[in-house]
């Protein structure tokens, strides 16, 4: 009887890396702390450096949109092409606040987040209400990110147009500081993967887990699609803008460039393509690898298009599923023979 | 209004192309380069649409093999995937070797009087085309066998395999067509402005707008939707303001996908 359990166990493909590691809690600890001990003595090898620890932070932020893209999109397939201007809206609403409206920082960035959640939550619920499908939910994001970069550029009295913003407010905390603001980062990397695992262990892992299985099937079993759905959205949504608020004031300036389709989302999508769609870890890692890549390219100028989209390409014709499940698989294969 | 009337091969063979853009850009330069080396227009303006359809062709050849071989929802995925990986290498290859180049085709002539309105002989010509290029697809798909089993393919893959029509084969005519389709777009663009390197991406998204509003795989929807949008969008420029003008393009795109996910001429599933 028992070694019939055997062969069901290594035969999920999709989703079964994670399935079982994701059960205890301190299989879903273990890899957060080895993240912490990985990333946490940065600062001390590039300190000295403004422009690597600017790129350093740069890499984290994007492990931040990275986990909530992943979230709306890996775990209930919702491609969602406005994480750029997700992270917009947490930006420039945090620093709009706090430097037009006299907000205290704290309270501008917690409406900036939530501001950023109810927006990502709004589009989902729309989403799922004409029951949009990859595609069209992909297309009317994207016509979303493109009519907020208008926004930007158009009210240039308020952003400051195309050259963006110095943001005055933030400097005197500390966010003002280099290395202060990427443990504040870092911590919000945690954070965000803790939430993202939580949640994955709690009825909504198994919510996501049959949505993205087989949508029709959960729907008929009684799984609330719509609700975990928007719920999702709302809470990567939240992530996506929370992060950008608070790298908005740790850099100091922005401009709608910061938060451009092909800067962020492009990226973002690539970061997690190469991580692996719906894992824990994936972003994080598509994060660092990805990150280390761009700085070794910046020498190449435009050629660092090219060299993204070949990335792009090869990404996807190859290990469509990314790295973390390739791996697994090739480990899980060698367990069987 | 001229890239939206040639969006229709766009979102059919249930693939998107998010390269479409870069491909018309690339046609473009092909006329570039060949009236720079001293060939006369008209021959030029040829080879340039001989190579749309041969970089349609390559496209069927390379990345859209993995692409057709899913079904449904992964299809479009992977392909919208990997065909903004192209755009994104085709676009940083362009704007690495010939940043400042564009494309601009005069049409010698003053401007020319309809109903009291002054016309430029360039915008007349290109939408002279456009029309004609219309009339003939439309003609091709309604009255020939071959249109008809391109259709046959759009609607219905497996039956028309089951008839006996081979869907890959229509599935490369149709990637063909389509990058022929985006040359005649370069090309009539370049008769009203410039075609420069970094129009790709506009180009892209003002098709995929024009093709969903439309209705995904409806020739007559891309056809009214181009009409319209060109409309709202140069009325709401003239009198808005060119940031807002585009805001409600986006606005009008988005709404007509909420109120009709099929597109006004869609069908509906």
């Amino acid at each position: 009887m028992s070694d019939q359990a055997v062969p069901t166990e290594g035969a999920s493909v999709i989703g079964g890396a994670e399935g079982r590691s994701a059960r205890s809690l301190s299989a879903l600890l273990l890899p957060l702390l080895a993240a912490a001990v990985v990333l946490a003595p940065v600062p001390f090898l590039l300190g000295d450096s403004r422009v690597l620890m600017g790129v350093a932070l740069l890499g984290l932020a994007f492990a931040c949109y990275t986990i909530g893209f992943n979230l709306i999109f890996g775990s209930t397939g919702q491609l969602f092409l406005c994480v750029g201007a997700l992270a917009g809206i947490g930006g420039y609403g945090a620093v709009l606040l706090a430097d037009r409206r006299g907000f205290p920082l704290v309270l501008s960035i917690l409406v900036a987040t939530v501001a950023a959640g109810l927006v990502g939550g709004l589009l989902s619920w729309v989403a799922v209400r004409r029951s949009l499908g990859v595609i069209f939910t992909g297309i009317i994001t994207l016509i979303f990110a493109l009519a907020f970069h208008n926004l930007l550029l158009g009210r240039g009295d308020l952003t400051g147009g195309e050259s963006g913003l110095r943001i005055q407010s933030g400097s005197d905390t500390f966010l003002g500081d280099r290395i202060l603001s990427y443990y504040a980062m870092l911590a919000l990397v945690l954070l965000f993967l803790l939430v993202h695992g939580l949640l994955r262990r709690s009825h909504f892992g198994w919510g996501f887990r049959a949505l993205r299985d087989d949508e029709m099937a959960a729907e008929l079993t009684g799984v609330n699609v719509a609700r975990y759905r928007v719920i999702a959205a709302l809470v990567g949504g939240a992530m996506v803008g929370l992060a950008g608020a608070v790298y908005a004031f740790s850099r100091g300036r922005i401009s709608p460039s910061t938060f451009a389709f092909a800067q962020v989302d492009v990226v973002v999508l690539v970061m997690l393509a190469f991580g692996g769609i719906g894992t824990l870890l994936g972003p994080i890692l598509g994060a660092i690898v990805f990150t280390i890549i761009d700085e070794l390219l910046v020498e190449l100028g435009q050629l660092r298009l090219v060299a993204l989209g070949a990335l792009i390409l090869v990404l996807f014709l190859w290990v469509p599923r990314g790295i973390i499940p390739s791996l697994g698989s090739v480990f899980r294969k060698d367990q069987h023979r | 209004m001229l890239a939206a009337g040639l969006t229709l091969v766009y979102g059919l063979g249930g693939a998107l192309n998010l390269a479409y853009g870069q491909m018309a850009v690339m046609s473009a330069m092909v006329v570039l380069f060949a009236m720079d080396a001293g060939v006369p227009v008209l021959p030029a303006v040829g080879l340039g649409l001989v190579s749309g359809a041969i970089l349609g062709l390559l496209l069927d050849l390379t990345i859209f093999r993995p692409v057709y071989r899913r079904q449904g929802e992964a299809r479009v995925l992977l392909s919208l995937l990997l065909t903004l990986g192209l755009a994104f290498v085709v676009d940083g290859f362009l704007t690495w070797r010939i940043p400042f180049r564009g494309l601009t085709l005069n049409i010698g002539g003053g401007p020319i009087d309809i109903l009291g309105v002054p016309m430029r002989r360039g915008s007349l010509l290109a939408s002279a085309i456009t029309i004609v290029a219309f009339v003939l697809l439309f003609a091709f798909f309604r009255a020939t066998a071959l249109g008809r089993a391109v259709r046959s393919v759009i609607e219905d893959e497996q039956g028309a395999r089951l008839v006996g029509v081979d869907p890959r084969r229509m599935l490369r005519l149709i990637l063909i067509m389509s990058g022929f389709l985006a040359a005649i777009v370069a090309v009539t663009r370049a008769m009203v402005t410039p075609v420069t390197v970094t129009l790709g991406f506009e180009i892209t998204v003002f098709a995929l707008i024009v093709t969903v509003v439309g209705g995904l795989g409806s020739f007559p929807g891309a056809l009214m939707a181009g009409v319209i949008l060109g409309i709202v969008n140069s009325i709401a420029a003239s009198y808005i303001g060119t940031f807002l003008s585009l805001i409600i393009l986006l606005a009008a795109a988005g709404l007509t996908i909420l109120l009709r996910p099929s597109g006004l001429l869609g069908i509906r599933e």
